[in-house]
């Protein structure tokens, strides 16, 4: 019956052992199981405008670029190409 | 049946023992405050890699540039510099007295800087200041955590340490920042800081500026809406924010005060439940300088009863000095929106306004 008693507590003892140790992993168990979201690549872009028609489209910064530069002529109406913003694109990779 | 009573046994006595060291004695906070110190060396050393890494960078930008002995310049320059505050138990004058040695102290690093780079043009000795100013930023911020940190472990207090460690994560963020502004800085990218210089750009349509204002700050004079509206930024594409509080006083007494509604742009920090890019608006000069600037502003607008709006981009500090993001970008447009909005809906036909851009021009002409 001792034995038997004993044995429980020897039980309950590792039991309370074992839900610490699981307490003191469990965030980092979720956050390794968590999605998460990881920038897989980042890319240097510039907007360009045509002071005329308005004409909008996004290319790879070239280097010396600055925001007011004009830097070519529209394909449309042959207008100023000027640089209107720069920024890095970032191409997200959700796992 | 022995054996478990003694397993038990020496547990329970264990136990005991365990519990009376953790609660009666100091070796808990001794092994935590060995954790802590470890966790904030580590960082440290992360740290003095990354002001290695901007010392190197600095060093490469400048011979670029044409600067000899950029080694001697960049260490003439950390540790030097530095600002005493004026006195404040005494406040009158605190503006005047404030804005002279900020002025003083500007005039110093840029006699500095054109003593080794005389023929570069203005953009390129604004990003050589910028520089320095980064590369002795991250000196001091290294200094100030090493400082602590063996403050803490010289008179055992492990509640600074313990402070310390939980707090250097986003002394880290930041430091990481400061470091990755030195590529913008040197390559002529706009940073997140640059939000007000990109709009005041935009609302001027990308126009070369009719004539500087005051020293290192641009003004352009558009017409939007059949309403005159003048717009002041720092005059780039190089590393500046000029001095946009002078030049707005100075054209609002040189228009007599005959102006309907001033509007200023600038970026402002998020808080974390925030997202970046939003824009919010409302009244109040938004500058985040020493004081001198945005008081020259408060000033002059209550001088002549005008309305002072504020239009600002939120962004975290690490986002603040870093190359724009496109969410950013998403904000700079929002922000053009409202103050469009703020000056057809605000102000009157065929009157005035002045739009403000504050902040960083670096990447921005």
């Amino acid at each position: 019956m001792l034995a038997l008693q004993l044995d429980a507590l020897l039980m309950a003892l590792m039991i309370a052992v074992l839900l610490l140790l699981l307490t003191a992993v469990f965030p980092w168990i979720l956050s390794a199981v968590g999605s998460k979201s990881k920038v897989t690549r980042e890319e240097l872009v510039e907007v360009v405008r045509c002071l005329k028609c308005g004409y909008e489209s996004v290319r790879r910064h070239e280097k010396g670029d600055y925001v007011g530069k004009i830097v070519g002529s529209c394909p449309n109406d042959g207008g100023s190409l000027v640089v209107k913003a720069i920024y890095v694109e970032k191409y997200v990779q959700t796992s | 049946m022995d054996g478990g009573n003694d397993i038990v046994s020496y547990l329970i006595v264990l136990l005991f023992l365990a519990s009376f060291l953790m609660n009666f004695t100091d070796i808990p906070q001794k092994i935590q405050m060995q954790r802590f110190s470890s966790f904030v060396r580590r960082r440290l050393y992360t740290l003095e890699e990354l002001e290695a890494d901007t010392r190197r960078k600095a060093i490469a930008y400048m011979s670029s540039v044409g600067v000899k002995e950029p080694s001697r310049v960049l260490e003439g320059f950390i540790d030097n510099f530095f600002l005493i505050r004026p006195v404040d138990i005494e406040p009158t004058d605190i503006i005047k007295r404030l804005k002279h040695l900020v002025r003083v102290r500007e005039r110093s690093v840029r006699d500095y800087v054109k003593r080794v780079l005389s023929d570069a043009e203005k953009s390129v000795q604004y990003s050589v200041e910028s520089i320095l100013e980064v590369a002795s930023a991250l000196r001091l911020l290294n200094k100030l955590i090493r400082h602590y940190l063996e403050l803490g472990i010289k008179y055992n207090n492990w509640i600074m340490v313990m402070q310390l460690a939980m707090q250097i994560p986003e002394v880290m963020e930041v430091a990481k920042a400061y470091a990755g502004s030195v590529d913008a800085f040197s390559s002529g990218i706009p940073i997140g800081d640059g939000v007000g210089p990109l709009v005041a750009k935009m609302l001027a349509g990308w126009r070369e500026p009719s004539r500087e204002l005051s020293e290192g700050t641009d003004l352009y004079e558009v017409e939007i809406d059949k309403k005159k509206v003048y717009v002041i930024k720092a005059s780039g594409p190089g590393s500046n924010v000029g001095w946009p509080g002078e030049a707005l006083e100075r054209l609002v007494k040189e228009c007599g005060g005959n102006i309907d509604r001033i509007i200023t742009v600038d970026a402002a920090l998020k808080l974390e439940s925030e997202e970046s890019g939003e824009v919010a608006y409302g009244a109040g000069a938004a500058i985040g300088d020493l004081g001198p600037e945005k008081i020259a502003m408060e000033r002059v607008a209550s001088e002549y009863s005008i309305p002072l709006d504020a239009v600002v981009v939120k962004m975290s500090e690490a986002e603040a000095l870093s190359p724009l993001s496109k969410k950013i970008y998403e904000g700079v447009l929002r922000a053009y929106d409202t103050v469009l909005g703020i000056i057809k809906e605000k102000v009157r036909e065929g009157g005035t306004a002045v739009v403000v851009g504050v902040g960083n021009t670096v990447g921005v002409r």
